[in-house]
């Protein structure tokens, strides 16, 4: 049968790659790969896992070099008998596979992102043109499952420690663009602050890397714009 | 720091203890901030916050009566039928009322942005089983931004977070009167922690993962049920397990089997074909392939005990006849999740199986969410009674929400009246480290193996089509699984992340529940919504329904049948005009019946 050579991380900031070897299967994801090494060759292997499906936002890795969603990665995909699978860049690691995601979250609210509205409860929805401009805008961002694979992507991220990072300005542009936020200004404030849209380089590698075809690229160049707008003090667009 | 069996136990206090992140679990905690600012609230879950459970998983939508000519009364109605008259009318009740509230909150205080008509109204669409077209939605990725929303609003509130930490005991007071707070494991350091609470909320959403073909994350496994079972409470329609005809097949090494292709894709037109790559549901019923999900799970299960399967032992659904681009545009998501699986779902054929989706069944609970325990209130998947025999797509989230949201305003009037913490028992304390470090005790045995015997055992005895011969057995083995996980140890004694360790718990508490599970199904001799008895088909006489109930004793599991209290309306009776359950003429050609 065809084997694939499998190297794990283990440890957190130190540690070493441990090898394997598991047989290759038709339909086999690399958190297949890691789950029958956990369940039949090292069962102190620890990874994090929970809807299986992309959805979630959990499992991502290191695999190949690449950050990518183990669940939705399949082996063939990769192109190679080898497979390096390490945690995700620019997070703190916990254990083997696992990363402290808590600074890429508390970032996403450090841009901004909390809804505000003067509707509650007791009113109806908003009516919102489905085919306006802004409701396209802001739809274009909104699938985000915050799974930190762009923030693992990004070059900037990983030299400047307050950058917000991809994920949390991408929601932002999709705030800023719900004509039902109140909070448009401070969001904006937020998005365009110290750690703000004006650190992106424009090198795309978030773009590249989401599972989901998400650009934040683009995103952060509408947040740079309207700031900009905002800036000279004119009706951002 | 107190010790326990030589372990120490980290002691903290907070007001409000919910366990669990989904839908339910998030909005308690916002309505008890918002009922009172000052509560101390803390949620505790087994993964990270807002990413564990299954309101994020929620493709399809919400229903809610919104639109002119739809009414809470309808809604309903709907939602006793689809139940088939099994559901606690009070909650099915609460249920479609608050809904209207909740989604209005969702989109006007949360921040949903649910898709709109052309005049920008609420999009509402067609949904299986139901007479109006009211389900909510954003596109086909409803959960996520339901989640999303309510995540970034919890991260935004000032409440503690407990994230990797797992309950593994509910704690009385030591004088018997009410709770007093929880066990929990602190999964990455493997420490144990009391959190002392004056309310406690069960949301840990259960989860048929017992099955071998099963929908729910990897991390839902009935832990709150089996805590909920050690407390004294009762679970109701346990053998209410809800199988979802179109699950991805795989083969038996790949965590995408199970995983749910959406019923959208039968809704347009999809074909169901046998190993011989014959359509077959017309031989099952008059609607072919869009009958509703338990005929279509139990035509799909039939072919496949006749043996006309696929190589890896399923059905295929094939959407090409459509043609390949416009199931390209029209399901992106669930073309591109098959094409990363490694199938082609466009234009290719690929191998389903009808999986476990959804426990109607669940903790006896009232339209308050409080329990029988003082101090402890449960809502979502964790609960029955809402939704009888059969769940309607769109009512589940709505469910989980809605009840989320009323526990967490009944916790914080119940906090008025209660405000200082109860002494816990201390041999719960000592029962809870005693039992978790169990297997630390034992050596030998394989409880991943032990874990795919009892989902054979489930799927074959306790599964989609049930007799007496087979629930026997069934019971009988589990009684062994039982027996045989306590001679299962895991290897090495290192607490910290040790994910082998927390699968031997999750596994403990899936064998007791799936014991609970096959006595309830044993014990309904009919056939009612997602419970079929191939010895009992016919469905009984409405009148004399009876929900089963399970509780724990000394002796074991003990079932008992309580008859069902119609309170609002009684077989033959409805509160509208027409007939419920139905689809409206115009929705009857498109209809997307959608999970």
């Amino acid at each position: 049968m065809e084997t694939l050579t499998v190297q794990i991380w283990r440890g957190a900031e130190t540690g070493s790659f441990a090898s394997f070897s598991v047989p290759k299967r038709d339909n086999q994801t690399v958190l297949d790969v890691v789950t029958e090494i956990q369940q039949r060759q090292d069962q102190s292997i620890s990874y994090r896992f929970a809807c299986r499906v992309g959805v979630c936002g959990s499992c991502a890795m290191t695999v190949n070099g690449k950050p990518r969603w183990s669940c939705r990665t399949h082996i063939s995909s990769l192109k190679s008998s080898v497979i390096t699978i390490e945690p995700l860049k620019n997070m703190p690691r916990i254990k083997d596979l696992v990363t402290d995601m808590t600074g890429f979250f508390d970032k996403w609210g450090q841009a901004g992102n909390v809804f505000e509205s003067d509707k509650t409860r007791q009113d109806a929805p908003a009516k919102v043109d489905p085919s306006s401009q802004q409701r396209k805008a802001a739809n274009a961002a909104i699938e985000c499952i915050n799974c930190g694979v762009c923030y693992a992507a990004c070059d900037v991220v990983s030299w400047n420690d307050e950058y917000l990072g991809p994920a949390a300005l991408n929601r932002a542009w999709s705030l800023v663009n719900d004509e039902r936020h109140t909070g448009k200004q401070d969001t904006l404030v937020a998005a365009m602050g110290a750690g703000g849209c004006s650190n992106c380089h424009s090198q795309g590698n978030c773009m590249t890397a989401c599972p989901i075809g998400l650009s934040p690229t683009r995103s952060i160049a509408g947040l740079k714009k309207m700031s900009l707008f905002s800036l000279m003090g004119k009706q951002d667009g | 720091m107190t010790a326990f069996h030589g372990n120490e136990m980290e002691q903290i206090q907070t007001d409000i203890l919910i366990i669990g992140t989904g839908g339910a679990g998030l909005f308690a905690a916002l309505h008890a901030k918002q009922a009172n600012p000052d509560l101390d609230v803390t949620l505790a879950v087994k993964g990270l916050v807002g990413k564990c459970g299954c309101t994020r998983m929620v493709q399809g939508g919400y229903n809610v009566a919104l639109a002119a000519g739809d009414s809470v009364e309808r809604h309903f109605m709907d939602t006793i039928v689809g139940g088939k008259w099994l559901p606690n009318q009070d909650l099915a009740w609460r249920l479609c009322e608050t809904a209207v509230e909740r989604i209005n909150e969702l989109e006007n205080e949360v921040g949903c942005f649910f898709d709109r008509n052309p005049d920008g109204s609420l999009h509402q669409k067609a949904f299986a089983g139901q007479s109006f077209d009211r389900t909510v939605h954003k596109s086909d990725l409803t959960g996520i931004e339901i989640i999303n929303r309510l995540m970034e609003k919890v991260w935004a509130a000032d409440v503690n977070k407990l994230e990797e930490h797992r309950a593994i005991k509910l704690v009385r007071s030591a004088d018997q009167s009410g709770i007093a707070g929880a066990v929990l494991i602190d999964m990455r350091s493997g420490k144990y922690r009391y959190v002392a609470a004056k309310a406690v909320m069960l949301a840990t959403g259960a989860g048929p993962t017992m099955y071998r073909y099963h929908t729910p994350s990897g991390d839902k496994t009935c832990d709150g049920l089996n805590m909920a079972l050690d407390l004294g409470l009762g679970l109701r329609d346990m053998e209410m397990v809800q199988f979802h005809p179109t699950g991805l097949l795989g083969g038996p090494d790949t965590r995408m089997t199970g995983t749910v292709l959406e019923e959208g894709l039968r809704g347009a037109g999809g074909y169901l074909l046998n190993g011989d790559k014959e359509r077959f549901m017309f031989n099952y019923h008059d609607a072919g392939e869009r009958a509703t999900r338990d005929i279509v799970s139990r035509g799909i299960y039939q072919e496949m005990r006749e043996g006309r399967t696929t190589s890896m032992g399923g059905v295929y659904i094939s959407m090409a006849h459509l043609g390949a681009d416009h199931v390209a545009k029209s399901f992106p998501g669930m073309v591109k999740r098959c094409k990363d699986c490694g199938f082609d779902l466009a234009g290719g054929l690929v191998e389903v199986v009808p999986t476990a989706h959804y426990m109607m069944g669940g903790i006896t609970f009232n339209a308050d969410a409080s329990t029988t325990i003082d101090g402890l209130f449960a809502a979502g998947e964790d609960c029955g009674g809402v939704h009888g025999a059969n769940r309607l797509g769109g009512n589940g989230v709505a469910n989980s929400t809605v009840f989320g949201g009323i526990a967490g305003d009944s916790m914080a009037a119940y906090l008025k009246h209660n405000k200082s913490w109860r002494d816990a028992d201390p041999n719960d304390l000592e029962q809870a480290i005693a039992d978790a470090e169990y297997p630390f005790t034992k050596s030998g045995g394989d409880i991943f193996q032990l874990r795919q015997a009892l989902a054979e055992t489930m799927w074959e005895d306790v599964g989609v089509m049930r007799d007496q011969a087979g629930l026997d057995r069934g019971l009988a083995t589990l009684e062994t699984y039982a027996d045989a996980i306590n001679e299962m140890g895991i290897s090495g004694q290192d607490h910290a992340f040790n994910m082998s360790w927390h699968e031997w718990l999750n596994l403990k508490s899936l064998i007791r529940i799936s014991q609970a599970i096959a006595l309830a199904a044993r014990g309904r001799e009919n056939s009612r919504g997602a419970h079929y008895r191939e010895d009992f088909p016919d469905t009984g006489s409405l009148e004399d329904s009876a929900n089963t109930v399970i509780h724990a004793t000394d002796k074991g599991l003990t079932l008992s049948l309580e008859p069902v209290d119609f309170t609002i309306v009684k077989p033959g009776q409805s509160l509208i005009a027409d007939d419920a359950g139905i689809p409206p003429p115009s929705a009857q050609h498109q209809q997307e019946l959608i999970s």
